[in-house]
């Protein structure tokens, strides 16, 4: 029996992937394993392995091609067996792909698996017995999730008690929540996942992130709209400028080193500067709103989350994958989902869901000794903060010099959205918290 | 056939001839002076009043339905009028003689018999009784109506009857019966009055059943069938005049007892059966009074009588009756009418000629009777003229009265509208139907049946959990028996009949030992005429009795289709509550005896309202549910299936009870309880039901609560939705075939009723919609416990590692549709 090899989703929003290189052509023998094609996204380019071996007996899609999630791109089987029935329908005649199809894809490329709505038929509805409804609809239970076991892939009462058994439950407020961030286990009573579990959850790195709808539109005061116009056509296209300061890094240090000390004790993450640069970022940012926000020409998108970006710099080029709701993770979450997505980034495996969404840029240079630089706003949003590295510098305490360790901070922000000064109070808002670490931890 | 008739191949074998007597045609000749002797001139001239009602009243009828108008009184009447203009003279002169004892039986076509009658009653009855029946009738709402200034009690009678009738035309709900039957239904009972019938020849086999009455309670009074030369051509009837004059009655009932039925079959021949010539086209017997010959040796003393001349008929009626009260019935009358108008006004009279009603008109009996009254001075002219305008004015009078919403209202259904609805069943508990010594031949403890039951185990389950054995196990025909027995020794006007019940003790065994018990009257052999046993069932029990009457195998119910489905099932709310139909229809439900005595058609029965339908599946049940159809006014169809016979009690603890109870009619009952699917059946699927129980508990772990019907109407479902809201899920499973089987009416409800609860569509497991096969093959045909778990797993819950066998898929459901089967 062949084996139809299909264009992998990479995640929810992805469609359609572009073909960049074939590894093997029509006729070669391939190992299970063995690299097949290369292909990216707008965000990401991934490699795919043979999930058999054997003779590759057809190829449906050119280097170069746009080819459609889930379809079959080519065919691995004995020679001479008959491929017809892979062939992909043309545009137009497309026929649902057998629900396996995927399943089968995510079992081999665990990395990449979709933490499935399990129940979504080619008809558009999902069948359910009104008991099965009624069950999940007092429990709180989303039965999206239930794997459907009743007749015609209809779910029954006991998909919904399997699927409060295996833990995935919501509070009604949360619901709508696990829809973007599948995979948190409930803390709330009897296991039900509540929005705080949002808060705190260490969502998998791979899963199809979605962005938090966690913002109002609000209309661009007149004033603003004024300033905006203003400030844009003194700075011809973009309306930035940037803002350098320079803080006391003992405390952070201090901390970064009782960390360390007592990390495997507690089991906590390899907590770095940049990370703590991260919290306190999450955790300033709240009260300015204007740079936890995107700019969106008449209106302007203020977070209610940290959708903290972090820069990152990877052998494909620059890629800044998100962490999302940043300001609910604890430090040690933060610093362990950074370290995640940064990885992935690195590796070519994130997903493309999580390049983008971000409110706010955390751009870091320090390991590079850079001491101050103009970093770049990642349009729409409105700021970014540069993290330079550690420096010696003197100060005055009680008459005498004392040297001490800083850190500079640049910060570049979009006029059009705010104001020097509130950006200003940001930056010396900023450098307080850093300088005070220990005492914004017990916050 | 009882021991005691030898059937002597000496004497069968006999050569010889069949001789028959001259039938009468016409014979009467007697002149007016001849019959003064029998009529004073006071009643030679209430004669023609009589006819002159009859008349005025269908011509008004006629003027209604094709004016909409009579003598200014504007009225649309929708409803149907079979009109008689032409055949007053046989109605009038059959009622002539005729007391309150005697009860008519019509046709569609009835209104004259119905005035004819009443006014025949009306002048026999002394003031204050005929009052008293008006004042007591509804509560006195018709005599309250029609109560003004009559000179006489009889006069304000009259006007009674003719209001009263033609309300219940108009379908008031001042009628004789709240306007619940209509034209062709009306009567009016304290006046000897019975159910008109709009199936023609419906009325033969009730008239026969309340001639046996009549007979069994040792009654007053003769019965008379009024029905069409068109029904000559209905089985029924035939089936009707052979009940009536059965051999049984002279050479083996108790002599008291001794003689035919006191019925007259009386066809008011008008020569059409609607626009069928009987005589030349339609039927064979030429002169219709020639069928008496074939019926018995007594050519059920068959005559034709000229039904133009009232004291023609008249007189034929006395020698009739004169028979009847001689135990010589049962009659034949062929009393030879015509109509001047159609079958109904829409008739346009293609099938006959202007010149034949003319010819037939030249021979009108007002004109002709009056003139032969005024030619032997008998009455003057004036004085018939002064009786049409009475008539008129009465007509008129009464006419407005009815056609008046005001005076004279419909049912209300708007402000009661539950009034037909509690008009369907009677729902009473009577022990008795009447007082009186109950005919037994022993004393109940004497009979070998009964001492034979007191030695068995009346649990089906020993101490060790094993079954008892056939032989000493209290079976559910035992069950039967007990409850139909004690019935016997209660209420004097039990009878019960049907095929092979007596001496046979029912082809399976539930009668044994009643023989013993019952003389004849009580109990018989009735023909193999599934028509006549129920038809005579409904008229005996109109008459007032209690009968139980069988059906050897549901699958006959076909030949008794009118009687259940029209007769049985619906006189009690046609006759807003007048009547009542103690009546329990045993139906056997056969097993192994292919297409045609195999059929469980309780849904037939279900679809028709006015029935109460139940079927036990357990000793227990048997005996309760049969006790309670014996003690209730509703007639009951009582399912049985024959592979149920010999089954012990397996349920009820204690086994079944010796002493008289009951159980409630429209209870279902839990059977086992379980948590995680409920099956729900009706009769001998039960068992099946709790095989695939067992399974599913032993192998899958799932636990099945098992309920069984128990009745089908009415059906209370509360404990049926209770279990569908603990478990989600439920199969309904019967031996009837699956199509429109009452299980999909079932499922439907509970779709409705438990929607939210549901985990899958309620799923019917029914027979294949097939004819039944044969033994071999039954279990490709009925539900098989393995159906209803393929059921559950294909359709509601698929059952971790079970396989099914059948294929209960959408396809093939659709497949099935499509090809209907």
């Amino acid at each position: 029996m062949a084996t139809p090899v299909i264009m992998p989703r990479q995640g929810q929003s992805v469609e359609s992937c572009i073909i960049t290189k074939w590894h093997k052509k029509k006729g070669d023998k391939v190992s299970q394993g063995d690299i097949l094609f290369s292909y990216e996204t707008d965000k990401a380019s991934f490699d795919e392995e043979a999930p058999v071996s054997g003779e590759m007996l057809d190829v449906y899609f050119e280097e170069g091609d746009d080819v459609e999630c889930l379809l079959n791109v080519c065919v691995i089987g004995e020679p001479g067996e008959d491929t017809s029935a892979f062939a992909p329908k043309k545009e137009g005649q497309g026929e649902e792909q057998p629900a396996e199809q995927p399943a089968q894809q995510a079992a081999e490329a665990p990395t990449a698996q979709p933490v499935a709505v399990k129940s979504e038929p080619a008809d558009g509805f999902i069948k359910i017995s009104p008991r099965a409804k009624g069950l999940a609809s007092r429990q709180g239970i989303d039965y999206k999730y239930a794997e459907p076991t009743g007749p015609n892939g209809r779910i029954i009462e006991r998909d919904i008690r399997a699927l409060a058994e295996s833990g995935v439950k919501f509070t009604s407020a949360a619901a709508g929540e696990y829809e973007k961030n599948p995979g948190v286990s409930g803390t709330g009573i009897g296991g039900r996942v509540s929005l705080s579990d949002f808060a705190s959850a260490p969502a998998a790195s791979a899963a199809p992130v979605q962005p938090a709808a966690e913002y109002t539109d609000e209309k661009v005061p007149n004033i603003r709209k004024v300033i905006a116009k203003t400030m844009h056509a003194s700075l011809s296209d973009m309306a930035q400028l940037t803002l350098n300061t320079s803080f006391d890094a003992t405390a952070i240090m201090n901390f970064r080193a009782l960390v360390k000390e007592n990390r495997e004790s507690l089991g906590l993450e390899n907590i770095t500067l940049n990370d703590i640069v991260l919290y306190a970022v999450s955790r300033t940012l709240p009260e300015f709103r204007a740079l936890n926000a995107n700019w969106l020409g008449d209106t302007i998108r203020y977070f209610n989350v940290v959708n903290l970006g972090v820069a990152v710099d990877t052998p494909r080029g620059l890629l800044v994958p998100t962490v999302y709701a940043a300001d609910r993770l604890s430090l040690n979450e933060l610093s362990k989902q950074s370290k995640a997505v940064i990885s992935d980034a690195q590796s070519g495996t994130i997903n493309p869901d999580l390049l983008k969404g971000a409110s706010f840029t955390v751009t870091n240079l320090g390991s590079l000794g850079v001491t101050s630089f103009t970093p770049v706003i990642n349009p729409p949003q409105t700021g970014i903060l540069g993290v330079c590295g550690i420096e010696t510098k003197v100060k005055v305490v009680n008459g005498e010099l004392k040297a001490y360790k800083a850190m500079n901070l640049s910060l570049t922000f979009d006029h059009r959205a705010l104001d020097g000064a509130p950006a200003a109070k940001f930056l010396q808002k900023l450098a307080k918290n850093l300088e005070n670490f220990t005492l914004m931890l017990a916050k | 056939m009882p021991k005691s008739q030898f059937m002597d191949p000496d004497v069968l074998r006999k050569p010889g001839k069949i001789k028959f007597k001259d039938i009468d045609c016409n014979q009467y000749k007697k002149t007016i002076e001849q019959e003064k002797a029998n009529f004073s001139n006071e009643d030679f001239v209430r004669i023609y009043h009589d006819m002159a009602v009859i008349r005025e009243f269908e011509t008004m009828l006629y003027s209604i339905k094709t004016k909409g108008e009579y003598n200014g009184i504007e009225y649309n009447n929708p409803g149907p009028a079979h009109l008689s203009m032409g055949q007053e003279a046989s109605a009038v002169g059959q009622a002539y003689l005729l007391g309150v004892d005697d009860y008519i039986f019509g046709s569609h076509r009835s209104h004259g018999e119905i005035l004819a009658k009443g006014m025949s009653a009306i002048n026999k009855l002394d003031d204050k009784t005929l009052y008293d029946i008006m004042a007591n009738f509804m509560d006195g709402r018709i005599l309250k109506i029609v109560e003004k200034d009559q000179k006489s009690t009889k006069e304000l009678a009259i006007d009674f009857l003719v209001y009263g009738a033609l309300a219940e035309i108009f379908a008031r709900e001042t009628g004789f019966h709240k306007g619940l039957g209509g034209s062709m239904h009306a009567f009016f009972l304290p006046f000897g009055i019975y159910p008109n019938n709009a199936i023609v020849g419906g009325s033969a086999t009730i008239a026969a059943g309340a001639a046996l009455f009549k007979k069994v309670n040792k009654k007053n009074g003769i019965c008379i069938s009024n029905i069409g030369d068109g029904s000559v051509g209905r089985g029924p009837v035939w089936e009707a005049f052979n009940f009536a004059a059965m051999d049984q009655y002279t050479q083996l009932w108790e002599e008291s007892y001794k003689g035919g039925l006191p019925v007259i079959f009386n066809f008011f021949n008008n020569c059409y059966g609607m626009g069928g010539q009987t005589c030349g086209e339609t039927m064979a017997y030429g002169i219709l009074a020639r069928i008496g010959a074939g019926i018995n040796p007594d050519m059920m003393h068959s005559e034709r009588v000229d039904g133009f001349d009232p004291l023609a008929v008249i007189d034929c009626m006395r020698r009739k009756i004169d028979i009847i009260k001689n135990n010589k019935g049962p009659v034949i009358m062929d009393t030879l009418t015509y109509r001047y108008t159609g079958h109904s006004p829409s008739d346009s009279g293609s099938y006959r000629t202007p010149e034949e009603v003319k010819a037939w008109e030249n021979y009108d009996v007002l004109k002709t009777y009056s003139a032969k009254l005024v030619d032997a001075k008998i009455a003057d002219r004036a004085q018939f003229d002064a009786i049409n305008e009475d008539v008129k004015a009465l007509i008129t009078k009464t006419c407005k009265m009815a056609a008046d919403l005001e005076i004279s209202p419909r049912m209300d259904l708007v402000a009661v509208p539950d009034e037909i609805e509690k008009l369907m069943f009677s729902n009473q508990k009577v022990e008795k139907m009447a007082d009186g010594p109950c005919d037994v031949l022993m004393p109940m403890e004497e009979n070998p049946r009964v001492q034979a039951i007191a030695r068995k185990e009346r649990f089906g389950i020993d101490k060790n959990g094993k079954p008892v054995s056939k032989n000493k196990v209290f079976q559910f025909r035992d069950a039967l028996f007990e409850a139909i027995i004690d019935k016997f020794y209660k209420d004097p006007t039990l009878i019960s009949y049907g095929e092979d019940v007596r001496d046979w003790g029912g082809a399976y065994a539930v009668y044994r030992g009643l023989t013993e018990a019952l003389p004849y009257h009580r109990m018989f052999n009735a023909p193999i005429s599934e028509s006549a046993i129920v038809g005579s069932a409904v008229g005996y029990a109109m008459a007032g009795g209690r009968v139980i009457v069988e059906l050897m195998y549901c699958d006959f119910l076909g030949c008794a289709g009118d009687e259940v489905f029209n007769q049985l099932a619906k006189w009690q709310s046609m006759s807003a509550g007048l009547l009542k139909m103690p009546v329990v229809l045993r139906v056997s439900v056969g097993s192994k005896y292919g297409a045609q005595h195999s059929q469980d058609w309780s849904s037939l029965v279900a679809h028709i309202p006015g029935l109460k339908a139940v079927f036990p599946a357990t000793p227990y049940d048997a005996k309760g549910l049969m006790n309670a159809a014996l003690m209730g006014t509703d007639p009951v169809v009582f399912f049985e299936s024959q592979r149920l016979y010999d089954i012990g009690e397996q349920f009820h603890e204690g086994g079944v009870p010796k002493d008289y109870y009951e159980v409630e009619i429209g209870e279902p009952d839990i059977k086992r309880q379980g948590t995680d699917v409920t099956i729900l059946t009706i009769g001998a699927t039960l068992y099946k039901a709790l095989k695939a129980a067992d399974i599913l508990k032993e192998k899958y772990n799932i636990s099945a609560e098992v309920i069984d019907a128990r009745s089908i109407v009415p059906f209370n479902y509360d404990k049926v939705i209770e279990s569908v809201k603990k478990t989600g899920k439920i199969v309904l499973a019967s031996d009837a075939v699956e199509r429109n089987s009452i299980l999909k009416d079932m499922a439907e409800n509970i779709s409705e009723l438990a929607f939210d609860y549901l985990d899958a569509p309620p799923v019917v497991v029914g027979s294949r919609n097939w004819i039944t096969p044969a033994h071999e093959l039954e279990k490709f045909f009925f539900p098989q416990e393995d159906w209803i778990i393929d059921a559950i797993h294909e359709r509601i819950m698929p059952i971790p590692g079970y396989v099914a066998t059948n294929n209960f898929t959408d396809n093939e459901k659709l497949r099935r549709a499509k090809l209907g089967v």
